[in-house]
């Protein structure tokens, strides 16, 4: 799976938002099979954030790197 | 003992996947079911309920992935649980239909395509006066709170406008760009909201790089404008629905 555009410290996370945008919300249902519960609060703060259409995480996380990228440089 | 249910496939075969120990959700080894040439890609389960944790959503995608290296599955939704036999009778069920689906979905994926603006600075460039707005004779010359809030609500309604316009000439924009390049589009536009733009194509595996240079000089058109997050190759997720079930948070 390749995340390409946002260069993030943490590919690895943004691939797992991007996986829970797409896996959660979208594919086959069976109807009434699908019952998922809460589990990792974190995740499920920034997955629901995702699910409501927002990336603003994403991007709030990426406006913190180009701060911190910002600092670093001067 | 209940069964994950990762995808389906007309493709897959056992003997052509070399399943990794251990790559299903809790540790459990997939494998195929048979449904009378449609194939469940599952697991065991013990439970009932899928907790979502990063561990557990990643070897969902990890054996979709595994199946999507070969062929194109119709991936079920994060959490899918059910018994040997409900699978199957959920295919039989469906069977004319899941089949034309893997039929449209042959040899394509699912490549997603987010676009970020900054809505406040489109708000002030959109910023609507009285002036601006065509006159109307309920307003115009008008005093008192009613009249005022009229006014207010007309303008809010005219900036409402002029955001959606802009968001739809963004994904007019898109479409342009990608053009034939992907063979379907599923888009969601949310005017009022940092993410704007939502785009799923669905691209011949074959058209990939086609699909790739276009996207990224599009890209490159508005860089200064827009922000991009790209990502892909997915199996069909948006495109797979056959039922448009909302997942149970418990």
């Amino acid at each position: 799976m390749s995340i390409s555009d946002f260069d993030f410290d943490s590919e690895d996370e943004l691939t797992l938002l991007e996986t829970l945008d797409h896996v959660l919300d979208s594919g086959l249902v069976i109807a009434g099979e699908v019952t998922i519960s809460v589990a990792d609060i974190d995740l499920i703060y920034v997955g629901l954030n995702v699910l409501l259409g927002s990336v603003d995480t994403i991007h709030k996380v990426l406006g913190e790197r180009v701060l911190r990228e910002k600092k670093s440089d001067e | 003992m209940n069964l994950y249910a990762y995808g389906l496939s007309d493709e897959i075969t056992a003997a052509a996947l070399a399943f990794e120990e251990g790559a299903g959700i809790e540790g459990a080894k997939p494998f195929l079911i048979e449904c009378g040439g449609i194939r469940a890609i599952v697991s065991e389960f013990g439970g009932e309920r899928v907790e979502v944790t990063r561990a557990n959503l990643r070897a969902h995608n990890r054996v979709n992935g595994l199946v999507l290296a070969e062929t194109t599955p119709l991936p079920f939704r994060f959490g899918t649980v059910a018994t040997a036999a409900g699978l199957v009778q959920y295919v039989e069920a469906n069977r004319e239909m899941l089949l034309a689906t893997l039929e449209r979905m042959r040899g394509c994926v699912e490549m997603s395509v987010k676009i970020m603006w900054d809505v406040e600075a489109m708000r002030r460039a959109s910023e609507i006066t009285d002036e601006t707005l065509p006159p109307t004779a309920a307003v115009e010359g008008a005093v008192g709170p009613g009249a005022a809030y009229l006014a207010a609500k007309r303008r809010e309604m005219a900036a409402s406008e002029a955001l959606k316009s802009k968001a739809e000439e963004i994904v007019a924009w898109l479409a342009r760009g990608v053009g034939d390049a992907a063979c379907e589009t599923r888009t969601e536009v949310e005017p009022e909201r940092e993410l704007v733009v939502r785009v799923a194509h669905l691209v011949e595996r074959v058209r990939l790089d086609v699909y790739r240079e276009r996207l990224q000089a599009a890209r490159e058109e508005r860089a200064g404008e827009l922000r991009f997050l790209t990502s892909g190759a997915w199996p069909p997720y948006s495109f797979s629905n056959i039922a448009s079930q909302k997942p149970k948070f418990a």
